[in-house]
């Protein structure tokens, strides 16, 4: 058993990652609010759809902005809760706005003791008759948003497309880190291998890279599910898709190239020297060309991954146990290809 | 004639041979296809796709144990047929 401490501990890091992952609830947010697009000048009201929303708790400390840019916002002239999912928030809109556009878009922001701070970006789209900025500026009455509340409990944000898929974070994306791992220990042993001549250290690599590919095929898969339901397609040709796809045809590539030598010493050598060029074009293809240009993923095309904006303090607590558990799983089915390789060497050579 | 019995059962491993491994392959696709029903899946907050990201991770480890489990039948026979030749 203590041999095997780390693959419990794989397990149990996976487990945890589920558990946590699966239970913890999202905080709470705006779904919608009808309708969205209103004209200057008139009393409007919203019709609010709240998500893991508890409105009746306390309906009078239920406060609602609408908020332009940075320094200016507008306060509702009312709130009125209907049920824990639904309020409706009225506000007054003034005959101009102080921008020089004819539509403006304004972001819908919700503040109650118990649910915390809720946003709906670019929620309610505002469309002035005429444009004048000096009576916009003039007829504001602009408010602070201050006093905001924290929701009281363990949760991970809740983002407008992504809802509940946030919650993926935590199965797909440590496919991705534990294959580039698992590819960079096979890389290491292709190099060890190079060194010290070992068919150990051979079969140590193909086994890691196979379950290196398993992990990527499944990144891609899981990556296609999630991608229809937020980004609209199973395949959207994105910078990052497509490198990733190139990056595992050269990994499969890898085991063609060691199926077509009959002889093992020199399909050893040249399949190391395969690996080590497959893993050095990785690293572009997964790391740099998608930084470069535009992508939906983040972390590429100026986005940048693992801000607060993607991953707050509560999702790493899933997060980075979810990589070491998915990597300890990896390296424990690799260890069980390896071995039934060094078996069928072992028969061969007996 | 004679030799209708070892063809059938040549054909009859061939075929599930086949089968198993076109079922290996559609099983995701068969998932990807039950999601086309976009109202069901973007229901309770889209939850569904994180069951379906899941299920297909959990597919993708039985498609493994499979692929494992048929290497080590295979070293099996050679063992068998090893000790008994």
């Amino acid at each position: 058993m203590k041999k095997h401490w780390w693959k419990v501990l794989g397990v149990l890091l996976v487990l945890y990652s589920f558990a946590m992952g699966l239970l913890t609830p999202l905080k709470t947010g705006i779904l919608d609010a009808q309708p969205a697009s209103v004209r200057a000048g008139k009393s409007v009201t919203l019709l609010v759809t709240g998500y893991n929303s508890f409105y009746t708790k306390n309906p009078k400390e239920i406060r609602a902005w609408l908020k332009m840019d940075n320094e200016r916002a507008m306060a509702a002239k009312n709130v009125e809760v209907v049920g824990d999912r639904d309020l409706k928030a009225i506000f007054d809109l003034p005959q101009f706005l102080p921008v020089d556009k004819k539509v403006q878009d304004f972001t819908l922001i919700l503040d109650s003791p118990t649910d915390g701070a809720s946003v709906l970006p670019s929620g309610v789209f505002v469309t002035q008759d005429s444009i004048d900025k000096t009576a916009g500026e003039a007829l504001w009455q602009n408010a602070n948003i201050s006093g905001l509340h924290e929701k009281a409990a363990i949760t991970f944000p809740f983002r407008n497309i992504l809802g509940e898929t946030i919650r993926n974070t935590y199965y797909h994306v440590p496919l991705w880190f534990a294959m580039f791992i698992l590819f960079i220990a096979a890389t290491v042993t292709s190099i060890k291998y190079l060194r010290k001549m070992d068919p150990n250290d051979d079969a140590k690599a193909a086994a890691l890279t196979t379950v290196g590919i398993l992990y990527g095929v499944l990144g891609l898969v899981t990556g296609a599910i999630w991608a229809k339901n937020t980004w609209g397609a199973y395949w959207s040709f994105d910078v990052k898709q497509n490198m990733t796809a190139v990056g595992l045809l050269i990994y499969c590539a890898y085991f063609v190239l060691r199926a077509s030598f009959e002889d093992p010493e020199k399909r050893a050598r040249i399949s190391a020297v395969y690996n080590i060029f497959a893993f050095s074009t990785l690293i572009p293809l997964l790391y740099v060309i998608p930084k470069l240009t535009d992508s939906l993923h983040p972390g590429a095309g100026g986005n940048i991954a693992f801000g607060s904006q993607d991953l707050d303090n509560t999702m790493r607590m899933v997060f980075y146990p979810a990589i070491i558990g998915w990597t300890l799983m990896g390296v424990w089915m690799a260890h069980l290809v390896f071995r039934a390789g060094r078996l069928k060497r072992l028969l061969l050579e007996g | 004639m004679d030799r209708k019995q070892p063809n059938d059962s040549t054909m009859f491993k061939a075929v599930k041979k086949a089968l198993t491994t076109f079922s290996l392959f559609l099983f995701p696709f068969s998932f990807l296809v039950a999601q086309e029903d976009a109202d069901f899946m973007r229901s309770m907050g889209k939850m569904y796709v994180v069951v379906a990201v899941i299920a297909a991770i959990f597919i993708g480890i039985v498609i493994f144990l499979v692929y494992l489990d048929r290497k080590l039948t295979k070293l099996e026979n050679q063992i068998n047929n090893h000790q008994n030749g």
